[in-house]
């Protein structure tokens, strides 16, 4: 066991070599580091030195992620099969949870395969053992250490959002769920590339081929949308569950196809706009005309809703829910329905400030409705009550101020107080960066469109056999794609 | 009411439906305002006046049922006995004339057979002009007796037998007359441009020039009837002047100036007012019969605004009793006063509720729900803070809207960057939503495989 150490600690070099191996270098020394690693029996990994400690005792994995993957691997296949010589599940959990939290980014991408296995036992054991909880948050470390940039879509993320959505365990997921999404995997793995080199794209090492994830397909990515937006409005965080469903909503189809899951997102897309603005949200422009239509008959219902919630009375509005409970029970909306008719009330004194900087309670009180009754609220204690918690959550910018004789005094606040220089710099520049990252990954796109071979050879055989419309790989059928994919890039220059 | 071809089976159900009573003492004299005007449109004033005013309303019964007893319309004449009858059953008029109406109706009916004979009788022997000549008649006394589309129908078939440029005039102007009563505005305007290019591809002598301010009034009315207030506006103020008596079949010079004046009062601001309206001369002249449209103008061209208001509102009544102008009152007056209220709130930053209640609000109410609900449309832009009762303009704040827009930008900038390289990448993972019938399409996976996500486009598009 002793000799074995130094074997598997091998690589990387330790300590770190005054000039940092090149990519080629660090591309070789990975490869037969890991080559050697996989040829050594399970029993050897599964050793124990002489004073008593495993090899996973020893090693650290953030420098050495490739012999702690392999024997975390080893000691799994081992309690599979029953070997009893080895640890309790304990300390496996507690070993698979720090590796996945403290890996390093570089060498695992020569393990996707290990890392899924990895990742899929902690769920087997979380669901073995009840709690599926609890692995909430190693998957999601697990997929950011993987991917820092967070912008590949893996089957894996399906699994964490399910994860998180049957556990309600919202919040760890979010790490995850706040990147963007901007690929999806895909089979070839570019030759020119290494996959050490760190400022390449994830599309580069995450590929079907190596085993961390599978070929998705359009349900799975809906999916991913829609969950991601039920997990957000889980949160109360309307403004990403929007984005979220939006992407949904506005996914790219072909020849007037819609999902059932489109229009799934669409509904809860609907109030989920209400409730962020207060009024029926517009379908974004890159949304399939055939999507389009097929939306606006199928969610009759919510649109009506929506339309009342903007014009209509509070009374209507609860007559309008009332009327369509069996509707939002079947698509398991009631829950945000019953959160847009809290919401109506609130938006009407949000409104309010539109046209008064200052005025009573009592005034309030009897200038709104509430859309849960159907009725005034009881008492004007109550709608200062409900004044003052909107104030506190942040919804309403206002003050309070309440006399001992006289009644309490609603003061609207100017909109948005003017961000200091300095806090405006410091967002702008922050927009800066983003604005930066994006155009490096519009060329990363725009080249991968252009050049890939798999690309070139499709066009070249779309324009032998003319078949149906060239302009169909690169835009929906939709849209004019190349015109705006231009102007995007100007901008982005 | 007029229009309507359907009597309503008792005189008091009409009035049942207007709801609207004037009781305030008009400025008027009702002779000479009816002086005014000629042909059937006196009879239908005479019965608006007489129907919604309390003050005038017997005399102007008692003229109309005189009127009418002079024409040849039996259904107007019993209107105008039967409400009489209502609120004046004393009057001799009110008694209902039994043989008078036995009698024009047989002669009606005589009439119209003996000039259905005739016009048979020239067609028979193709005679064109006489043809012409017939339908004409025809027309003229469908109209007499209040058939409207049987004489606008009459009117419309001179056209065949047309043969010079004057005919053509003759018989949209009949169409007018026609079509006004039956507030037909489409017919009216497209009347209305065929005299005009007849006017200007024919040599016009100065007989034909004199009805230009006709052709104006009436296109004008139409724009008015429909509530386009501005080009209303502008059609009137463009009218030429002197149409003298030429168009009292349908609108009086007095009528040129009100509607003209209103109309320009609530849509144009005051720059336009001072010079499309005040030193307009062709208009100067239609102004000068209602000095009290010239000196709302004025007052507020000269930002007097209440002043302006006064007077409107010491005319509303005589307004309320004109046929047309009933109906656009409240709005047009509300137009003036929501501009009135903007306009002297502009150069302020903050005005107590009571001062604009002094300037804008009658005795012993106020506005502040008015101009809530004028913030609320969007007409005007300040806050109301209802306890210090004051009306505050609201801050701008450049530096403010500018960073929110910046950051804005940028935010949407990067979404929407964002989506389109996501479907780009979705177009080159071939991930597009498909239907699932397609198959032979690319390389087409299937997509039946999972229930939840089959593709219902094409279920729906069949299903229609």
């Amino acid at each position: 066991m002793d000799d074995l150490l130094p074997k598997l600690l091998a690589f990387p070099p330790h300590p770190p070599p005054s000039i940092p191996l090149t990519d080629t270098q660090y591309d070789e020394g990975i490869k037969s580091h890991i080559s050697t690693v996989k040829g050594m029996a399970d029993s050897k990994l599964l050793l124990r030195t002489s004073s008593g400690d495993g090899v996973l005792d020893l090693i650290n994995p953030s420098i050495n992620t490739v012999p702690y993957a392999f024997t975390l691997l080893a000691i799994i296949t081992a309690v599979h099969k029953g070997n009893k010589n080895v640890d309790a599940k304990g300390n496996l959990w507690k070993n698979m949870s720090d590796f996945v939290s403290n890996l390093d980014p570089r060498q695992i991408r020569y393990l996707g395969a290990e890392l899924g296995q990895i990742t899929d036992t902690i769920v087997e054991y979380a669901r073995s053992s009840n709690q599926i909880a609890a692995a909430v948050t190693p998957v999601t470390n697990s997929l950011l250490n993987y991917d820092p940039t967070g912008g590949m879509l893996t089957s894996r993320h399906l699994l964490l959002v399910k994860l998180s959505l049957n556990s309600r365990q919202f919040f760890d997921a979010v790490p995850v769920l706040d990147k963007p999404i901007l690929y999806f995997p895909t089979q070839k793995t570019p030759k020119s590339k290494l996959l050490c080199n760190m400022s390449s794209s994830p599309s580069t090492y995450i590929t079907t081929d190596n085993g961390f994830t599978k070929k998705l397909k359009y349900q799975e990515v809906l999916e991913y949308f829609l969950c991601r937006g039920m997990i957000y409005a889980g949160l109360r965080d309307w403004k990403k569950a929007f984005q979220s469903l939006e992407d949904a909503v506005s996914f790219p189809t072909k020849e007037g196809a819609v999902s059932k899951m489109m229009i799934d997102a669409y509904k809860k897309w609907i109030l989920v706009g209400l409730l962020r603005d207060g009024k029926a949200p517009t379908l974004p422009k890159v949304t399939g005309n055939g999507a389009a239509k097929v939306y606006h008959v199928i969610a009759k219902p919510y649109e009506s809703l929506a339309q009342i919630f903007e014009t209509g009375t509070a009374s209507r509005l609860k007559a309008e829910a009332d009327v369509g409970t069996a509707i939002w029970q079947q698509d398991c909306n009631l829950g945000l329905v019953l959160h847009v008719l809290a919401a109506y009330q609130k938006t009407q004194i949000r409104n309010l400030a539109n046209i008064y900087t200052k005025m009573s309670i009592q005034e309030v009180h009897s200038a709104t409705t509430s859309a849960e009754t159907g009725f005034k609220l009881p008492s004007v204690h109550a709608t200062e009550t409900l004044v003052r918690s909107m104030i506190a959550d942040g919804s309403l910018h206002a003050t309070v101020s309440s006399g001992s004789s006289s009644p309490s005094i609603l003061t609207f606040l100017p909109p948005g107080t003017l961000l200091s220089e300095a806090v405006f710099q410091n967002q702008l520049a922050i927009s800066t960066v983003q604005v930066k990252a994006l155009t490096d990954e519009i060329k990363h796109t725009d080249h991968a469109l252009t050049h890939e071979k798999d690309y070139v050879k499709w066009l070249q055989k779309q324009k032998k056999g003319k078949v149906i419309n060239i302009d169909q790989g690169i835009s929906g059928p939709d849209m004019d794609w190349q015109n705006d994919d231009e102007d995007l890039m100007a901008t982005g220059y | 009411m007029a229009g309507s071809q359907n009597p309503p089976s008792s005189p008091s159900q009409s009035r049942g439906k207007k709801t609207l009573l004037v009781a305030d003492p008009p400025k008027f004299d009702l002779e000479s305002y009816i002086q005014n005007y000629k042909g059937r449109t006196r009879l239908e004033r005479l019965l608006h006046i007489g129907v919604c005013s309390t003050f005038l309303g017997v005399d102007a019964l008692k003229l109309a049922v005189k009127e009418a007893k002079r024409g040849k319309d039996v259904w107007r004449y019993t209107k105008a006995q039967g409400d009489l009858a209502n609120i004046g059953p004393d009057e001799p008029e009110a008694h209902r004339d039994q043989a008078w109406m036995d009698m024009t109706e047989k002669q009606n009916t005589a009439e119209t057979n003996r000039l259905l004979a005739e016009l048979n009788g020239y067609k028979h022997n193709l005679i064109k002009e006489s043809v012409r000549m017939a339908n004409e008649d025809l027309g003229k006394h469908y109209h007499a007796m209040g058939d409207l589309p049987k004489a606008f129908e009459a009117f419309s078939r001179m056209r065949q037998d047309i043969s010079v440029p004057k005919h053509i005039i003759d018989v949209s102007k009949h169409l007018i007359d026609v079509a006004v009563e039956q507030r037909n505005w489409i017919a009216v305007t497209s009347n209305v441009a065929k005299i005009k290019s007849t006017l200007t591809s024919s040599v016009a002598d100065e007989e034909e020039k004199a009805i230009l301010p006709y052709l104006q009034a009436a296109e004008a009315l139409a724009y008015f009837d429909g509530g386009e207030y501005h080009s209303a506006a502008v059609a009137f103020l463009n009218t030429a002047a002197g149409m003298g008596s030429t168009a009292a079949s349908v609108i009086s010079p007095n009528d040129v100036a009100i509607y003209g004046g209103l109309c320009a009062l609530a849509t144009m601001d005051r720059n336009e007012l001072q010079k499309k309206v005040l030193e307009n001369s062709s208009f100067r002249t239609y102004l000068e019969l209602e000095p009290q449209i010239r000196r709302a103008i004025a007052f507020f061209v000269n930002s007097r605004y209440t002043a302006c208001l006064q007077i409107l509102e010491t005319y509303r009544a005589d307004y309320l009793l004109d046929i047309y102008m009933q109906k656009h009152i409240d709005e047009i007056y509300y137009m003036v006063r929501s501009k009135s209220i903007v306009q002297y709130f502009i150069p302020f930053s903050c005005v107590t509720l009571d001062t604009m209640n002094q300037a804008f609000a009658p005795p012993g109410k106020n506005i502040d729900k008015e101009l809530a609900t004028m913030i609320q449309r969007g007409d005007l832009t300040a806050r109301v803070n209802t306890i210090d009762r004051l009306l505050e303009a609201v801050p701008s704040n450049p530096r403010t809207e500018l960073q929110r827009g910046a950051l804005k930008v940028t935010d949407d900038y990067s979404r929407e960057a964002r989506r389109r390289i996501m479907h780009m990448n979705v177009n080159m993972a071939d991930l597009e939503v498909k239907s699932t019938k397609s198959r032979g399409f690319g390389q087409g996976f299937g997509g039946s495989d999972d229930l939840y996500g089959e593709p219902v486009g094409r279920e729906l598009r069949s299903r229609g």
